[in-house]
């Protein structure tokens, strides 16, 4: 600081000049590299793990999503079943020896149970699938129809499994 | 691209079958309650019964195998589960597919 107090106020100045100037240079490098660092590690971590489609644990419940939230654990479940359905089939063709088996488990109450989730599930996935079908074409798209056909899909629902059950 | 195209068409086809035929399949179901084991080994002995099933059952397997490697596809991200997942999926349906014609044929013929 002495040498440049005892020189003229111009090259004080300038030198000032250029000291903050250098300043503010490297502290825009330095952001830069930052953000051109971040830039480059977020494309990594895009090509190399591509972005999930559904975030069920961040976005907001609404219906719709809830709704194709069940259709997939309804499939899921019904995937699970159609195994048991191969199953019983493949006992029947063994004869009344295997078949045996499966008239013991039937006869417990918990079959009884799940197969009423079964018709819940199978007609559930079954409306909402006919809902589905018509949103391929691109029918009925607009908001308002979407939350009524919604509606409609878990009235016929619970009305087809209470009709299996009870009346016929 | 065009691999994903045929698996959606493949898949909406599959559904459009499914409709009647789970219609059908339920409504037999709550005979299959009360019926014993020569009752029901008459119901799949007649053609028409145990093709309309073999259709179902077939159309349902293709079905829950493009949904459930959707699914995957959505939600799993380490490559080596997806494909262990995947392989996993192609042995049970096709494994039940064979054990579902061989059954039928079983009944149908012998």
């Amino acid at each position: 600081m002495k040498i440049i107090l005892s020189t003229d106020l111009y090259t004080f100045i300038s030198i000032l000049r250029l000291e903050l100037f250098y300043l503010f240079f490297l502290k825009f490098c330095k952001k830069n590299i930052v953000k051109t660092y971040t830039r480059i590690r977020f494309c990594f971590k895009m090509t190399n793990n591509r972005p999930l489609s559904p975030h069920l644990s961040i976005h907001k419940k609404v219906l719709t999503a809830v709704f194709s939230i069940f259709h997939r654990f309804t499939g899921i479940a019904l995937s699970l079943g159609t195994i048991f359905i191969a199953l019983w089939i493949s006992l029947i063709a063994l004869g009344p020896n295997f078949f045996y088996v499966y008239e013991q488990v039937a006869s417990s109450l918990l079959f009884k149970f799940i197969l009423f989730f079964w018709t819940l599930g199978i007609f559930y996935h079954l409306f909402n699938g006919i809902r589905y079908l018509y949103w391929s074409f691109g029918w009925g798209m607009d908001l308002k129809t979407v939350y009524s056909s919604g509606y409609l899909v878990l009235f016929f629902t619970i009305a087809a499994t209470f009709i299996v059950w009870f009346y016929l | 691209m065009k691999n994903y195209a045929r698996k959606w068409i493949i898949q909406r086809i599959t559904a459009i079958l499914l409709i009647p035929l789970s219609f059908w399949f339920i409504y037999h179901c709550l005979s299959f309650a009360s019926m014993n084991y020569s009752q029901l080994f008459l119901f799949f002995k007649s053609i028409i019964n145990s093709l309309l099933f073999l259709i179902m059952m077939i159309s349902m397997l293709i079905h829950a195998k493009l949904g459930c490697e959707t699914i995957i596809e959505d939600y799993v991200t380490s490559k080596s589960l997806k494909d262990i997942s995947t392989l996993l999926i192609n042995l049970i349906v096709y494994l039940s597919m064979i054990i579902i014609s061989l059954a039928i044929v079983k009944i149908v013929l012998i």
